[in-house]
């Protein structure tokens, strides 16, 4: 696969404030890139300096091969960009502002545009000031979107939306990923990553501290398993299993959480009568808070 | 409802009450106005005794200000004592501190409740436990805590500066004057201000502020020329420049009763302002509809024609107000070039003071009165950089630069754009100082050709900004700002208080020749252009190598 974003110990630092601290990051070409973190954890920082909008303290990043300090507009030129906060023109009318945008890149097909205001359900006519937070975000992400760039980089990017147009949103991002586009999306919003992201990275104070596919990751969280037996039964059985924890007994019902293969689980359970196995995968969420819980390195 | 308890580091931080808070957010402004106020009553209180030190001296100003055609007389103010210190300050500048300070109530007592709301900041202090009435008033209270603060200052210089300069026994100025001119000052901005309060509410923080301005400017002119042109009567008494037309009290004349009736006229558009606020919906305001505009002017080509479009607007305010003022002068020339050629004691005392300008010619004192446009043209430039500048600090750069648009070339091709804009500036102004040079008999094309020298400077101020830009655009126009007023001050300070010439020449409004009368001074016009197009590129090429800020 290309890599089309690669970071090698990426780091920025604003004095005193920390950035983002040697940031490894490899994501390939077709893939939805999901980037997670809380605010403050370096995500937009990150952002701008593969866009070239900060310069890096040390190490280096490069998007489509090219390093950000080199040629930036040769990145640029390839890119569609989406900041988590932004204000244009007030004074301009939606449609005058993707008309500059356009003019800005060129070769922008006026068809696609027309089509994504259509099903982003924007009306061109209003002036800026006059939009709504969510209609200031459709603008930007049909600027974002209408010249079919090869790398979408969007920074949070359903804030102010409702349900159905974050639907329409996403079925936009899954025909560019169809078409071998490229997406690396920022949030802090797990379920639309979870849903919409091949690979996630997680990052926290500033370092990257996971990457991995969307499934993978949930199965370095726990399994809540919850066994219901006939009779009474042993906790300390089940305590002595490797990758068991937290195990509580309540009248015949064991509650524990299994980290690994459950298999150890199910031959200690067989061995009681059993009345029912309730065993419910952890989502990305939950992954996502476990790393949140242990303490920094 | 808990009592609250305010911790007392965070009452002396301001964050006890939406007052104190209200007083904290006005401590810059404090600042500005205290320094510009206080600061040019002192300095002009300094120096006029020393330029006009002799009895006679007095006596041909007194007869100058009498000599006035009536085109100049309308914009200063009415000639009271003038042979005194403070008869002089208040005739030559009492407007200058009126609109100062009025233009400060104005902007803020539009955005206090309807500017923050529309930002939507208000919205958090509407939820606390507070009556909007009592938000409203807290925010009105500091308003006018600051502005008495502010014209305390001023009062002060006014008597101090005559207890310490004052060459005359009648240069004193009494406790008495110092407050009536103070009062003055501070109850017709409070009318100004309060009828921003009152629209605000309706029309938006914007439209309130230039209908407020438009009235402020409007009312100046028409008292100012009423005697000239017997229509402006009527509209002029309806302004608070009419009602306190007999109120000089530097000069020694006062009419306490027109103040009083202004306080009303003021308290009452302030109790209107408040209750608007209180019955309107927050932050809603009505739509006023403004022509479109054409399709050629809306700047969507690339950044050179967007950032042309985006200063046009403010570019032709700044072009209108001092186009009024150069047909003014300009039309009043002719007038004051033979009332000087006819008064030789006159003509000799301005020779004096203002030695390389020919005052007897209509040229000469166009030249003389235009250099007053100077600071307000370096004004001009300051919000034209101040726009440029707001690209990257509303964060707008952000998205246009992830677009194929190199920094420098954003830098360099937006400048470009603001120098556009001064051109068009420039160009109304020559108009209407033609004009008016045209309207008194005297030659048009020198003086309208002479006017590029304001656009050279302004350019060359720009040229500045950008240059700071290139390092930090949030003090690009402050910069600018700051650049303007010292240039204005070594112009003023140097020349009265006698300091050695080599600091008059720091400043570059004096390498800047005659050009009203078509003597041109190169050194100053390669200074601008050189200034101008240097600082775009060190603006170009400083914003290629640091972070872009957010």
């Amino acid at each position: 696969m290309v890599a089309i974003i690669e970071t090698e110990k990426l780091t920025k630092s604003y004095g005193s404030h920390r950035g983002i601290v040697d940031v490894d990051l490899v994501v390939e070409q077709g893939e939805v890139f999901g980037f997670l973190g809380p605010n403050g954890a370096g995500k937009t920082t990150t952002i701008r300096v593969l866009l070239d909008l900060i310069r890096p303290t040390s190490g280096k990043a490069s998007v489509f091969g090219i390093e950000t300090t080199v040629d930036p507009v040769a990145i640029h030129r390839r890119i569609g960009y989406l900041p988590g906060e932004f204000t244009l023109y007030d004074r301009m009318t939606g449609g005058d502002t993707l008309e500059y945008f356009a003019n800005l890149r060129g070769g922008v097909d006026l068809a696609y545009q027309a089509s994504l205001i259509e099903r982003f359900d924007l009306d061109p006519s209003r002036k800026f000031k006059e939009y709504s937070k969510g209609n200031k975000q459709k603008v930007g992400l049909v600027a974002a979107l209408q010249h079919k760039p090869d790398l979408l980089v969007l920074d949070e990017p359903t804030a102010g939306l409702d349900p159905l147009v974050q639907q329409t949103f996403f079925a936009v991002l899954r025909e560019a990923v169809g078409e071998g586009r490229t997406v690396f999306l920022s949030s802090h919003v797990l379920s639309e990553a979870e849903k919409s992201c091949d690979r996630v990275a997680i990052i926290r104070e500033g370092r990257i501290v996971m990457v991995d596919r969307v499934d993978a990751l949930r199965d370095l969280a726990a399994h809540q398993v919850e066994l219901r037996f006939v009779g009474p039964v042993q906790a300390a059985e089940f305590e002595k299993i490797p990758g068991v924890t937290g195990v509580v007994a309540e009248d015949h019902v064991l509650r524990m959480h299994v980290t690994g293969p459950i298999a150890p689980v199910v031959k200690a359970a067989a061995r009681f009568e059993l009345a029912d196995f309730v065993s419910r995968e952890p989502s990305l969420e939950e992954t996502f808070l476990a790393q949140y819980t242990e303490p920094a390195r | 409802m808990p009592a609250r308890h305010v911790r007392p580091w965070s009452r002396v931080y301001g964050l006890g009450s939406i007052y104190a808070k209200t007083m904290r957010d006005s401590r810059l402004s404090f600042i500005v106005m205290a320094g510009l106020l206080g600061g040019v009553m002192f300095v002009v209180g300094a120096a006029i005794p020393q330029v006009f030190a002799s009895s006679s001296a007095r006596e041909d100003i007194v007869r100058m200000a009498h000599d006035l055609g009536s085109v100049a007389a309308g914009v200063a103010g009415k000639p009271v004592n003038v042979g005194t210190l403070g008869g002089y300050i208040s005739w030559k500048y009492g407007p200058v501190f009126l609109i100062i300070a009025s233009l400060w109530s104005i902007l803020a007592l539009s955005s206090t409740l309807a500017g923050e709301a529309q930002r939507g900041s208000l919205e958090f202090v509407a939820v606390s436990p507070f009556g909007k009435r009592r938000i409203a008033f807290e925010k009105l209270a500091a308003h006018l805590t600051v502005m008495t603060l502010v014209l305390v200052i001023m009062a002060f210089a006014g008597w101090l500066t005559a207890a310490l300069f004052g060459k005359l026994p009648e240069d004193a100025i009494p406790p008495q004057a110092a407050v009536g001119f103070a009062l003055w000052i501070g109850l017709v901005a409070l009318v100004f201000g309060g009828l921003a309060l009152v629209l605000s509410p309706f029309i938006g923080r914007g439209p309130a502020a230039g209908i407020a301005g438009a009235a402020l400017f409007a009312g100046w002119i028409l008292n100012g020329y009423a005697a000239t042109v017997p229509a402006f009567r009527i509209p002029a008494d309806l302004t608070p420049w009419a009602w306190t037309n007999n109120h000089v009290p530097l000069g020694g004349e006062y009419d306490w009763g027109s103040l009083a009736f202004t306080a009303v006229i003021a308290i009452v558009l302030l109790a209107v302002g408040l209750e608007a606020f209180v019955r309107r919906d927050l932050g809603a305001s009505m739509s006023i509809r403004t022509p479109n505009t054409p399709r050629a002017l809306r700047g969507l080509g690339g950044p050179l024609s967007r950032s042309f479009s985006e200063r046009l607007p403010v570019a032709i305010s700044w072009a209108i107000g001092l186009g009024i003022f150069g047909l003014a002068m300009a039309g009043a020339s002719r007038s004051l070039a033979d009332s000087f050629g006819n008064s030789p004691d006159l003509q000799k005392t301005f020779d004096t003071i203002f030695p390389n300008f020919n005052v007897a010619t209509a040229g000469g004192l166009l030249q003389l009165l235009i250099s007053l446009a100077f600071i307000v043209v370096g004004f001009a430039a300051s919000t034209l950089v101040s726009g440029w500048a707001s690209d990257e600090s509303s964060g707008r750069l952000e998205m246009l630069l992830s677009t194929p648009l190199a920094r420098s070339r954003w830098a360099i091709s937006s400048g470009l754009g603001v120098y556009g804009a001064i051109v068009v500036m420039t160009v109304i102004m020559a108009v209407a100082i033609g004009i008016g040079a045209m309207s008194a008999g005297s030659d048009a094309i020198t003086p309208m050709v002479g006017t590029t020298t304001l656009g050279l400077y302004a350019a060359a101020l720009a040229g500045v900004g950008f240059a700071v830009g290139g390092w930090r655009t949030s003090v690009a126009a402050e910069s600018v700002a700051l650049l303007v007023v010292v240039m204005y001050l070594i112009d003023l300070i140097v020349p009265a208080l006698q300091l050695p010439d080599w600091i008059h020449q720091l400043a570059l409004t004096a390498h800047l020749g005659q050009p009203m009368v078509g003597v041109w001074d190169p050194a100053g016009v390669v200074a601008c252009i050189a200034l101008a197009a240097g600082g775009l590129l060190i603006g170009g090429w400083g914003m290629r190598s640091r972070d872009v800020a957010r």
